[in-house]
Formats: structure tokens, sequence, C-alpha cells
């Protein structure tokens, strides 16, 4: 089975591809960071240095572990999915669901092995780079020596082997446990309802953002920079719970939009109303990251700007420990934005290519190109939108408490440019993967691609 | 039932003509962007799927297409029906010559004309019966008649089954739904690529029958490739391909007559293959010829 994991492996480079950039990003930021503890542990540290140090591995390090298990889960996932077909294949002629995970769980290794190798050079070059800024910025010694030793290593390959592997495990029951003529017949039309516990998860995640929320506004109101300790995480942990939701979210949007779109978008709209309403599970495995990427950069970077101009205001200069946050803040949400749309071209990319056959279909039928590109390119549309619109709601938990608890207004004295920003960002992100692999995949005859399945 | 009952212009009294087709494989436009390595290689070895073949088939015509396999059926199929472009060579269908030119060109000239059945149904999974039937009336931009649409299932024996998704039918269904896909634009020709190649006796049998009868009681031209002798019986006249040459026609067949037909070719084609042509990847050089329906 490990020599079928390497020989499937070689022939789908393209759908590792996206597991693998997303590893190797994900090792770079741990042991990156991680490796100030190796630095910590040098010489010419006085206390001060070493407390910024431990903070910067342990937060950035707490949130890569998440963001790596949540990224490379969801790539690899999707990896093994899409290959429900193959799977069942090799079911019928004979391997027990045993020997299949095995093969997935195979093929994780040696992507995030390799991957994690891989980040050891870019990880030291990274550590350096932090090091350097934090030096600069005044936040340690300027005497400490860079070190990338056994804690680094260590941490970075540990926690990237553990995330994938659990990855795979998850990724290949699902796939295995699948039978044989179900994933035959359009293994990708399935639609399943929620589970309990995820219900439950979005639930508790969307109160406890709330309630960092009220807390901010309450508890947190005239505490000064602290009140950014529960306003960042509200918006973080709302956006989680919206995007566990994403199905129900999915449901809703077709439910409301499918007169719209049909009345005004012809048969694009029709086609684009009937596929958000039976694709739910794929659409809403690409709203996830558009939600994520929205509402926690729109809330974490409109809050360090409420922030900075609250500071301002006051007439004080930041503290070194002000300077430590805004530098972790920005971290944070860079790492959980690029996350978000490598997770969302992935998404995107994947199942726009798996679409390849029902394309040719429709061209048969007599769709031209044309109108192939502007379903795909709605539909992308009617993601984006929604996603933007559910994220933002998440930006808001942050944002209108924080802004309270900080100065005497509700709605931030910030200029809408960034969230011009973040919103043109989402919505190329989005039109453009899903629109190009559109495009490519209509570049071979429609007959072709018909008859190759 | 088949006809939708929207003023129509008058018919060419010849539904389509060829007029010395050509088609080479693995050469000119398609080779240059080839990308796979398989087929970069083939534009090392060219085939000539089609040499040289004319034809003329009058309207209300049945006709079958039969030949071994990779003798070109698929391809003359597909650059009649304008989801090919011939290398060479003039097509005209219900007295339009189809010209070539981009994707969408030829697929609005085929939203007009044409009609196309495939083996394996291509129904759209996530539309429903009567939505797959529509879908090519409304990527038309024509006024979707849902009634006609309504007649022309019942005409096919689903009038009850509207709201299915074609992954809740069998394939003799499936195959039913795409005829009726394919009729309800109301084209000038209707082309099967063996359309009941995918389908048991009895199913295959319902399928042909719905045929013959949109061509006997409707004047529907239809032009179908088929492997089965039997099948071709249902149609008034079957044309016989080799090499991508015409190799003979036969009028009013029945199943023995073409059988035996079939049988020489296969010798023939055996016996003297053109040079540098290739009998296609697709089977052996001559395929037994499937026994019943
Ligand atoms: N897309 C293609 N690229 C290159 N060669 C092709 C292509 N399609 C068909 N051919 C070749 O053209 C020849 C005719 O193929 P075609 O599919 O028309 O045969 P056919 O008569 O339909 O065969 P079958 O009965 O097996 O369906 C074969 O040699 C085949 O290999
Ligand atoms: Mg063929």
């Amino acid at each position: 089975m490990f020599t079928l994991a390497l020989r499937s492996l070689r022939f789908r480079v393209g759908a590792f591809a996206a597991s693998f950039l997303s590893t190797l990003l994900g090792a770079t930021v741990l042991m990156s960071f991680a490796s100030m503890l190796d630095t910590a542990a040098g010489d010419h540290v006085d206390a001060a240095s070493e407390e910024t140090l431990g903070t910067m591995a342990t937060v950035v390090g707490g949130w890569g572990l998440l963001l790596v298990v949540f990224a490379v889960s969801s790539t690899l996932t999707l990896a093994v999915r899409q290959r429900a077909q193959e799977m069942a294949l090799l079911k019928s002629v004979g391997a027990t669901p045993a020997q299949l995970r095995r093969m997935v769980v195979g093929e994780a290794l040696v992507v995030s092995t390799s991957a994690a190798l891989l980040a050891v050079a870019p990880a030291m070059l990274g550590g350096r780079g932090l090091l350097a800024v934090l030096k600069e910025t005044g936040q340690v010694n300027e005497e400490i020596d860079y070190a990338f030793g056994a804690t680094g290593l260590s941490m970075g390959l540990g926690i990237t082997f553990a995330a994938a592997v659990l990855a795979a495990f998850l990724g290949a029951r699902r796939a295995t446990a699948m039978r044989a003529r179900d994933a035959l017949t359009d293994a990708q039309l399935a639609n399943p309802p929620m589970g309990l516990a995820r219900r439950i998860g979005a639930v508790l995640l969307l109160l406890v953002g709330a309630s960092q929320g009220v807390v901010t506004m309450t508890v947190m109101n005239g505490e000064g920079s602290d009140a950014m300790q529960t306003a960042g995480t509200a918006s973080i942990t709302f956006a989680l719970g919206l995007a566990l939701l994403a199905p129900l979210l999915v449901r809703t949007v077709g439910a409301v939009l499918t007169a719209p779109l049909r009345w005004f978008a012809g048969t694009s709209g029709y086609l684009t109303a009937h596929n958000v309403r039976r694709r739910t599970q794929q659409l809403a495995n690409a709203l996830m990251p558009v939600i994520l990427f929205t509402g926690i950069s729109f809330g974490t970077l409109y809050m360090q700007a409420v922030e900075n101009d609250a500071t301002d205001a006051a007439g004080l200069t930041k503290s070194t420990e002000d300077k430590n946050i805004e530098l972790l803040n920005f971290v944070v949400i860079g790492m959980i934005a690029l996350f978000a749309c490598i997770m969302l071209i992935n998404t995107l990319v994947a199942t726009t290519t798996f679409r390849t056959r029902e394309f040719g279909q429709q061209r048969l039928v007599g769709a031209t190109p044309g109108q192939v590109l502007g379903t795909v390119g709605l539909e992308g549309l009617v993601l984006a939108c929604s996603g933007i619109g559910f994220g933002s709601l998440a930006g808001l938990v942050t944002l209108i408490p924080f802004t309270i608890a900080r100065t005497d207004r509700v709605v931030p004295d910030v200029g809408p440019a960034m969230y011009g920003g973040i919103v043109a960002v989402a919505l190329l992100v989005t039109l453009a993967s899903c629109v190009l692999t559109a495009r490519r995949s209509l570049r071979t005859p429609a007959m072709e691609v018909v008859s190759a399945a | 039932m088949f006809r939708q009952h929207e003023e129509q212009p008058a018919r060419h009294p010849e539904a389509l003509r060829l007029v010395s087709v050509r088609k080479v494989y693995g050469s000119g436009a398609r080779a240059a962007d080839a990308q796979q390595s398989t087929r970069a290689a083939q534009a090392e070895n060219q085939v000539t799927a089609l040499d040289g073949v004319s034809l003329s088939l009058p309207a209300g015509s049945f006709t079958a297409v039969m030949g071994p396999s990779g003798s070109g059926k698929s391809t003359l199929l597909q650059c009649a029906a304008g989801l090919d472009q011939p290398s060479s060579g003039v097509v005209v269908v219900d007295g339009a010559e189809l010209v070539g030119g981009s994707e969408t060109e030829l697929t609005k000239f085929r939203r007009q004309r044409i009609g196309f059945v495939f083996q394996q149904f291509n129904l759209l999974p996530t539309l429903t019966v009567l939505q797959n039937v529509t879908l090519p009336l409304r990527l038309a931009g024509r006024r979707v008649d849902r009634q006609a649409a309504v007649r022309v299932l019942e005409e096919v024996g689903l009038g009850e089954r509207l709201g299915y998704r074609p992954a809740e039918l069998s394939g003799g269904q499936q195959q039913r739904v795409a005829i009726a896909r394919a009729l309800v634009t109301n084209p000038r020709v209707l082309f099967g690529d063996e359309p009941t190649g995918a389908l048991d006796t009895r199913s295959a049998r319902i399928v042909l029958d719905l045929l013959r009868r949109a061509v006997r009681d409707y004047g529907q031209t239809v032009v179908m490739v088929t492997h089965d002798p039997v099948a071709a019986s249902y149609a008034d006249s079957v044309l016989f391909l080799a090499d991508g040459r015409l190799a003979g026609r036969l009028e009013r067949p029945t199943a023995e007559a073409v059988a035996e037909r079939m049988a020489h070719l296969g010798d023939e084609v055996l016996a003297a293959p053109a040079p540098g042509q290739s009998y296609g990847g697709s089977g052996g050089p001559w395929q037994p010829v499937n026994q019943g329906v």
C-alpha cells in the first residue's frame, strides 16, 4: 500500500500541491517562531527579552498549530474526497478499508515530511528576520544571537507531522466509509446534513464570540489597550462559528437569491441559483475561508487602527508591549489571511476542475463558453459576496465593542479604504480562482472531456 | 408531439450534405495546443479518421452508420453535427453551410439545427428530468414552453417522472430523457452515437422505436451510429464506413443482410489495411457484432 501511495502521489501532484504548500508555509511559520525559544536560551538574554521571545513563540506558535491543523486537514480531506471514485474502484477490486486508510495516511506522511523538512531553511531565514524586527523596534536586547535548535526543529516537525496524520485519518475515514456503489454514483453530489457536533460547536463559538464582544463593551470599557485581548478574539471566534455553519448559510443564501437570480441574470442566473442549492457542500467548503479571511482581517486591522488613533489622541507614545501586541496582531492576521487564501484557492480550483465534465455536458447541450464562464463567475460572485457579508458581521463583533470601549464613539473614525482592500482581495481571489480554472477546463473540446470519464 | 407548435420556417429537402469531408487528427491547431504527452505523441503519427466522405441525406430519412471500430463513425457524426470541425470539406445542414469558427459560433449553429444523443446520456446530474429537457431552450434564449416539454416527455413515456433526477432513473429512461432533450429544440437533424450502446435489449428496442416514430410520424431526420445489425435494421438505409471512407450502402436493411455485409467489411479491412492508417486505440481492428436487441 505504501508503494501505491507513492505512485498515486506521483500521478496526482496537482491534488497534493495545496496540501504541500500549506504544510510548507505552516511549518515555516511554526519553526520561525518556535526558534525564538532556542534563541531565548542563548547568551545576552535579559529577563524582558526572554519574556518577549517566549510570548512570540507561544502565542504565534499556538495559532500556527491551529492553522496548520485546519489548513492541512481541509486540503488533505479535499484531495482524498476528490478521489472518492478512485477509492471506490480500488474497493471494488478488493482493497479493504484498512488498506485504503494506510494508503491515504502514507500519502499524508510523505507530503508532510517533505514539506516540513523543506521548511527548515526558510524558517531559519524567517526567524532571523523576526529577531531583526524585534531588535529594531527595541523589543529585545541588541546583542542577542539567533539560534535555531532542537526546540524549533522538534516543535515544527512534530506539530506538522501530527497535524497531517490526524487530518489524513479523518479524511480517510470519510472516504472509506462510503460504500463502493455510492461512491461510484456521483459522490460529488452528496449533500450530507450537518452533524450535531458541528451544530453545537458552531453555536458555542458564536456565543463565546458574542460574549467576548459584550465583555469588551462592559468590563473592559475604559481599560485601555487591554480591551484588545477580548475584542481581538471575539471576531476570530465568531468567524469560526459562522464558518462551521457554512452549509446552513449557503442554503439560506440560495433560498433568498433564487428568485432574483432567475429574474435578473437570465440563463446563467437560472443555473447559478440551481447550483447554489444543489452543491451546498462544495460551496460551503469555499465559503468558510472567505468568512475567516474577511472577518478576521477586518476585525483585527480596524481594531489596531482604532487603538493607534486612541493612543495618539491621548498623546501617548507606544510602549514596548504595545509594539509587541501590534506586531503579533499583524503576524497572526497575516498568517490567517494567507492560509485562508490558500484554502480558498485550493478548494475552488479543485471543485472547479472536478466540474470539467459537467461543463462539457453543458456545452454539448448548447451552452457557449461565455455562458459557462458567466455561470461560474456568477457563482463566484454569490460566494464572495456572502462570505464578505458574513465575515463583515464577524468583524463587527470585534470592532463595535472595541470602539465603544476605547473611544466615545460607536462607529470608528477610520476610513473605508482598508475595508475596500479586504473586500477587493476576497473578490479577486474568489473570482480569479474559479473563472481561470473554468477557462482552462474549457480549452479541451467538450466531446473529449465528456467521453474521457 | 415531437413538434413544437411554433411557426416553423420551411425545411430544406436535403437535411444533410457532406462534400469531401476529411478529418486528420494530430495536425494543425489542435496539435499545437496539445499539452499532454500522449497527444503530443499522436502529433507524430497523424491519423486520418475521415478520408473524403461525401453524402447526402434527404429530410425525413433514418440512416444508420456502421463500420469497424476506429473506422471514423464518431468522427463523421461529430463533424456533421458541428461538434468538431473537419480538416477540409463542406458540411451543409438544412441548407446552411457550417463554416468554421469559434466554439461559440459552432454552438449557435448547433442550437438552431442539431440534436445529439450520446451513448452515455450526458444528462446534467443536478437538474431534474424536466429541467434537463428545457435546458437547451434556456441556453438558446428561447421561450421555454413547459407544456411542450412535458408533452415530449409524455411521448417518450416519462410523463410521470418530471421531477426525478437522472441518478434516480434507469439507463433506458435516461436515454429517453436525452432523446426528449434533443427533440425539444425541434432540430433539423437528430444524431445519435451508439444511443443504444449502453442499454439492455428491451430498453434499446424502446429507444429505437421512439426514433423510428419520430421519423415516420413527424418527418424527423435521424442519423445513428450503431454496432448492432438489429438496431441498424430500424433505419431506412445503412451507410458502411471503413478506414474513414464510405464503403457501401444498404437500403431497407434487414438485420441478417447488415450482419453479413459487416462480416465482409471486416474481412476486407483485415485483409488490406490502408497504408498509414491505424484502426484506433479503442478496440481491436474488428469488434464482433453485438448480438441481440
Ligand atoms: N481526439 C482524437 N485524437 C486523435 N485521434 C482520434 C481522436 N478521436 C478519434 N481518433 C482516431 O480517429 C479514428 C476514428 O475514430 P472514431 O472514434 O471516429 O472511430 P469509431 O468508428 O467511432 O470507433 P468505435 O466504433 O470504436 O467508436 C481512430 O483511429 C481514432 O483512434
Ligand atoms: Mg465511436
